[in-house]
């Protein structure tokens, strides 16, 4: 049972990473290298906003989510608008730089000291039981739920309001949607913003089970694995992508070694790579070169 | 925000080329360490504690009159950013001393190119190497509190005096190779003191769920887990487990967090046990490097400056003994002939000789948090092993 709730656990926390990936490779057809990043950064919103408003856990969570939200729209506003129009590579290699330069603007503001902005927020992180054998903490089963409402909410956004609608139509044919009225950039900079959002929300639920280091951006960039196995523009298939990594990971370290947890994600990717190179829900696109 | 403009000043005035050291007008020493990258919180504090107290030593007239001039390096503990650094500080800087405070991964490049310049390598804060253990290597010097193979036979002393019923032990390390080799040493140490070792977790770092390492870990059944590796695995395998419910004891190497952590974990059953004394102590010293914190308006938690204070220590007294002008060779003999008085930093003096770069005896404090006091308290006091 505790290797049930295991898997569960890490596959939430990859599935809602990978949904950044997604939505703005979907939307815009850029793999955002930053992505670690922006979760991370996200993450120190909150312990600011903690920080800042000690003792108003709900004002710092809404505050530092609205702030993900923002920071993303700002990205594109400031950044990835220009690469517009550019090669992708162009725009790949804009979120590297953006990357970069984030890592080393958190570490010169927030020092590399480990962070826990729970204790900020005056909450704590309890241990529930599930079922008679299995626990899981407070924090990582908000995530588990969070995640759930995420991809929920995702999916009745792009399904049944305008903004959604857009939103499918710009990733499917831009000039076409161009052509129809629809303002790419708007487009963009809210796939943007909605990234960075859930990328956020991960660092910040992440920073609150453990601890907000310097190590979370390499955790960001093990999500990208479950994306791609799923299928770089497929919301269900990153779900199922997240499943399939975290299972084999959690399984392999209890049966097997837990050194193989590190390359197993990779191991699954070049796997899926060799099958099926658009992954298993992914649009199979003209492929110039491999 | 004055503070952030002023951090990237410093950042911005490290990145520039220091100045050609031909005519030295102070005692120049070159640090190579981890400030950034996924392992600074381990080295960065251990960096501002040496800078500080360098600091205090310039503020006082410097050394034999000369101040101590630090080129710092960032490596991100990167073993090729270590191995460009160290080439810079030998052909352009001339310095007397190279510093490194960084991953075990950087020390090959630099034993490499401090070995051809004949110019001593010292290792603060960062773990000692075997060759600075008797018979010691002749350019290699370690003031670094946890050293393998003593923090093990420390550790199974703690748990044979503590352990009232039989005991079955679990291991939890980070995988990097130090920290693996520790743990197969303290393995087998384990099997030939009678305890049953019964599971050992390598965790690969960054993890983003310590919680399936934790659940292997429990499911063996230990009623103590050791663990030796960097804080943040140390502590957060430990939290996964009590997590899942595991309720054994949990003994670890009292790294630079490990103050802090204790009040803020508040467990009974984490013992953490190290070679330096804790502020909780209130010694002079503490509050020395207290003062010396405020007044440079650091930002850095004080326990956590104690390591590059005591590395401070050390090389201002090694500079001193060289007298000046000084020479890596004259530097070279004063370290081969040093004892620093720590002021209770430490269990004991840091005494090096030509055979033995990193200290005469070993001396470890064991600490817990009291639930009943709500404080930290001393559960062992200095307990010395004797390097030969």
């Amino acid at each position: 049972m505790q290797l049930a709730v295991n898997i569960v656990v890490l596959a939430s926390i990859y599935a809602l990473i990978s949904c950044g990936y997604v939505l703005i490779y979907r939307v815009s057809r850029v793999l955002s290298l930053a992505h670690g990043e922006l979760m991370m950064l996200g993450a120190y919103g909150l312990y600011a906003t903690a920080s800042l408003f000690s003792g108003h856990p709900l004002l710092a969570i809404g505050v530092s989510a609205a702030l993900a939200l923002a920071v993303g729209g700002l990205v594109y506003a400031l950044l990835m608008r220009r690469m517009t129009g550019e090669a992708v590579l162009a725009a790949v290699l804009a979120t590297i730089a953006l990357g970069i330069f984030l890592r080393g603007a958190m570490a010169l503001v927030w020092s590399a000291q480990e962070q826990h902005p729970l204790e900020l927020l005056g909450l704590s992180n309890p241990a529930v039981a599930v079922g008679p054998t299995a626990r899981i903490s407070l924090v990582a089963l908000t995530l588990v739920v969070v995640t759930a409402a995420v991809y929920v909410g995702l999916f009745a956004f792009l399904r049944y309001t305008v903004w959604g609608i857009r939103m499918r139509a710009a990733g499917q044919n831009p000039l076409l949607a161009a052509q129809r009225g629809i303002g790419l950039h708007g487009i963009y900079a809210l796939a943007w913003g909605l990234a960075t959002f859930t990328g956020g929300l991960a660092g910040m639920l992440i920073a609150c089970d453990s601890a907000l280091d310097q190590t979370m951006l390499i955790i960001g960039l093990k999500a990208f694995p479950a994306a791609l196995v799923g299928g770089l523009d497929s919301l269900a298939g990153a779900i199922l992508g997240a499943l399939i990594v975290a299972a084999a990971e959690v399984l392999l370290i209890n049966y097997v070694d837990p050194l193989l947890s590190d390359v197993v994600p990779f191991f699954v990717l070049l796997a899926m790579l060799v099958v099926r190179p658009w992954g298993l829900f992914g649009t199979k696109e003209e492929l110039d070169r491999v | 925000m004055i503070r952030t403009t002023k951090m990237m000043l410093v950042a911005a005035a490290m990145a520039l080329p220091a100045a050609p050291a031909a005519a030295q007008d102070a005692y120049v020493v070159g640090l190579s360490g981890a400030l950034t990258g996924p392992n600074a919180n381990v080295y960065a504090p251990v960096i501002d504690g040496l800078k500080l107290y360098a600091d205090q030593v310039n503020g006082r007239g410097g050394v034999n009159g000369k101040p101590i001039r630090l080129l710092i390096q960032d490596n991100q503990g990167e073993p090729s950013k270590a191995a460009a650094d160290v080439k810079r500080f030998l052909s352009q800087d001339n310095v007397l001393a190279v510093i490194n405070v960084s991953l075990s991964s950087t020390y090959a490049p630099m034993v490499v190119e401090t070995r051809r310049a004949r110019v001593p390598l010292f290792y603060a804060g960062a773990v000692c190497p075997k060759e600075v253990y008797p018979p010691a290597d002749e350019l290699q010097f370690c003031s670094t509190a946890f050293a393998p193979g003593f923090d093990s036979q420390m550790a199974f002393r703690i748990i044979r005096e503590l352990a009232k019923e039989p005991v079955r032990i679990g291991f939890a390390a980070m995988a990097i190779p130090i920290a693996r080799a520790e743990m197969d040493y303290a393995e087998g140490l384990a099997k030939s003191l009678g305890m049953t070792p019964v599971e050992k977790q390598i965790t690969p770092p960054p993890t983003p769920d310590y919680t399936p390492f934790a659940t292997k870990l429990k499911d063996a059944n230990p009623n103590w887990v050791f663990s030796w590796s960097p804080w943040l695995s140390q502590v957060k395998t430990f939290e996964a487990l009590r997590r899942i419910g595991w309720a054994g004891r949990y003994l670890t190497i009292a790294h630079l967090q490990a103050e802090d952590e204790l009040a803020r974990l508040k467990d009974g059953e984490l013992y953490v046990f190290g070679a330096n004394s804790l502020f909780q102590d209130a010694l002079p010293v503490h509050r020395e490097i207290r003062d010396a914190a405020q007044k440079a308006g650091l930002n850095t938690p004080v326990p956590q400056l104690a390591e590059g204070w005591i590395a401070g220590m050390v090389l201002e007294q090694a500079l001193r003994n060289a007298g000046w002008p000084a020479t890596p060779e004259k530097l070279v003999a004063s370290m081969n002939n040093l004892k620093v008085d720590l002021k209770g930093l430490r269990g004991g003096p840091i005494e090096w000789t030509k055979t033995n770069h990193f200290r005469g005896t070993q001396s470890y404090r064991v600490y817990r948090w009291d639930p009943a006091k709500q404080a930290i308290v001393r559960v062992k006091d200095w307990t010395s092993f004797e390097v030969k």
